[in-house]
């Protein structure tokens, strides 16, 4: 038994138990992203004091409040903003952003392609379940087209993001993608974004079941898991519109890595230049 | 006409979509064929991008008739997932099979979704070295670790097929040559690599077998908890009866009550394999350490 292994992994040691049982709807699989985050860093032996938590407005924003570690929960869209001060005054902690499709892609969307650009050491993980669901189930950036919303009732018409491709082009050292039914697969991605010495983008395809699920008609919370890979549609049919697929989402696991100088280490090598081209004059 | 002396040789590889099974099975037909041998290869792999599973019937020898391998004649049964694995032990040959197995898991959902409470089931709470020890000739290994090491996990059926041709009469030029054919060009010399790790693990393996069993060691490491009966820990006001762990258990040994929460039918039928546990939204399931019985 190796060493990091050496206390079992118990959930409960990780989550703030006066808050649960946590708000999410019955199947959400928001809570199955936070179990394989919690067990990633279990393994890493991350302690709780060292982690520090930001996260957004939103189902998962709210995902983060349940952990027992620094959490910061803040305005809408900009995790990534607050994240980027905290990263750069402590480099010692290990900061993780929680994000959701509709807070990173669309309200935040400024911030997390700058993030993206700076490269600066902190894991992004963002779970798409294609809705806002908090706020009643309006249509996402990443909602697929012809999906019924409360926004879009005869069927959504607007061409989705790629969020990976997006955070990719925009300079992200580390891209991921994966599906919360593959969870072990999951975690294992997670350790190698908190071990990835810079910006580390993670979309989980996550699934809205209460909300997005019942409009659509994708069945009771299994089906809707199981269905989660089958229901994507491989680059090469392109972007017809005829049947509601996630399209252009067939490809999981690491999907870029690129060396790139880290900027916390960039910005502090800067500093200490300036400070001393200061003392001689 | 020439005379049928020797029954064929059958291998049959087995694993999840997307493992490289058919490519395994590909390398040892054409390898065959190059050697003007009958080859008939067989194999289902309808629904592997979906995570299904996949199977590959290879007979070889002077005279093939039928493509398919009837159970328990099975000579080398490669398994690219543990769970695949023990699913197809019982076509391994009693007396003189091979069985080669990658120890990693694949949450396999859907290769047990139609099973039937009480029907017989090929899955086995036993650990790698109780299993090693029931089949003639056995090895677990953990070919994804050690393809991770190497730099690219998709190599880890190149081990295995590295494994496999210690067990077949072709020389390791041909294995190469044949190899290179089929992987795409710009992986040849990773193949390779690759190729030679399963080689020489085999080496090692049989030379330590005498000392420890690799599969003992490889047991400390990966699988401490595999023993006794498991306790399971369920929190009823945390669960919000989804329904999730009850369809994906593929003992069937979950029930939902009337009142949506999940309880367990029968202890003795779970085998720990987590999939509630990590499937679980509300973590309303804790799979514990198991009660040891001395």
């Amino acid at each position: 038994m190796s060493n990091n292994l050496s206390k079992e992994f118990n959930i409960r040691d990780y989550l703030r138990e006066d808050l649960m049982p946590h708000f999410l709807c019955p199947g959400c699989g928001h809570g199955i992203a936070l179990r394989a985050l919690l067990q990633a860093v279990h393994e890493l032996e991350i302690s709780k004091d060292q982690l520090a938590i930001v996260s957004g407005i939103g189902c998962s924003g709210r995902v983060g409040a349940y952990i027992d570690a620094n959490t910061f929960h803040v305005t809408h869209g900009r995790p990534l903003a607050f994240a980027t001060g905290l990263a750069l005054a402590r480099p010692d902690l290990e900061v993780v952003v929680i994000t959701g499709d509709g807070d990173s892609l669309a309200i935040g969307g400024n911030h997390l392609i700058h993030a993206c650009r700076r490269n600066l050491k902190m894991t992004c993980m963002m779970l798409n379940n294609e809705v806002y669901g908090m706020t009643g189930g309006q249509a996402s950036p990443t909602t697929s087209q012809t999906r019924y919303t409360t926004t879009s009732p005869k069927g959504s018409i607007e061409p989705v993001f790629d969020a990976c491709k997006l955070a990719e082009a925009a300079g992200a050292g580390f891209v991921g993608r994966e599906v919360t039914l593959q969870m072990p697969s999951l975690k294992n991605l997670l350790k190698k974004c908190l071990q990835y010495d810079g910006f580390s983008f993670l979309e989980v395809i996550s699934d809205c079941t209460e909300i997005f699920g019942r409009k659509n008609q994708l069945g009771t919370s299994p089906e809707m898991i199981l269905n989660q890979k089958s229901s994507m549609r491989p680059d090469s049919y392109g972007n017809i519109v005829d049947e509601p697929f996630r399209p252009n989402f067939m490809k999981t696991g690491v999907l870029a890595l690129n060396e790139r100088p880290e900027y916390s280490a960039t910005y502090r090598q800067h500093v200490a230049r300036q400070l001393k081209s200061k003392e001689k004059k | 006409m020439t005379k049928i002396q020797e029954r064929p040789t059958n291998v049959l590889v087995v694993g999840v979509g997307g493992q490289g099974v058919i490519l395994v099975s590909k390398v040892l037909a054409q390898l065959c064929l190059s050697k003007g041998l009958q080859v008939k290869q067989s194999e289902i792999h309808g629904m592997a991008k979906r995570g299904g599973t996949v199977f590959s019937h290879i007979r070889f020898g002077p005279q093939v008739w039928s493509p398919t391998i009837p159970a328990g004649e099975v000579d080398v049964l490669v398994a690219l997932e543990w769970a695949e694995g023990l699913r197809w032990l019982e076509y391994l040959n009693p007396d003189c099979g091979t069985f080669i197995s990658d120890t990693q898991h694949i949450v396999p959902p859907f290769a047990c979704r139609n099973r039937q409470r009480g029907s017989e089931d090929t899955y086995a709470r036993e650990t790698p070295a109780e299993i090693i020890k029931k089949v003639p000739n056995g090895f677990a290994l953990d070919a994804a670790g050690m393809a991770q090491e190497l730099g690219n996990e998709r190599t880890s059926n190149t081990i295995l097929l590295g494994i496999l041709s210690t067990t077949l009469d072709f020389e390791i030029k041909d294995w190469e040559e044949t190899l290179d054919l089929f992987v795409p060009p710009k992986t040849v010399e990773l193949n390779r690599q690759a190729f030679h790790i399963g080689r020489q693990w085999i080496e090692n393996a049989i030379r330590t077998s005498e000392v420890a069993p690799v599969s003992e060691l490889y047991e400390q490491k990966f699988f401490p908890e595999e023993k006794g009966l498991v306790e399971w820990e369920f929190i009823p006001e945390w669960c919000k009866g989804c329904d999730i762990c009850v369809k994906m258990c593929p003992e069937r040994c979950l029930k939902l009550t009337p009142d949506q929460k999940v309880e367990i039918l029968d202890i003795n039928d779970c085998t720990g394999c987590r999939i509630c546990e990590w499937l679980c939204p509300d973590f309303a399931i804790n799979i514990r350490k198991p009660v040891f019985i001395s």
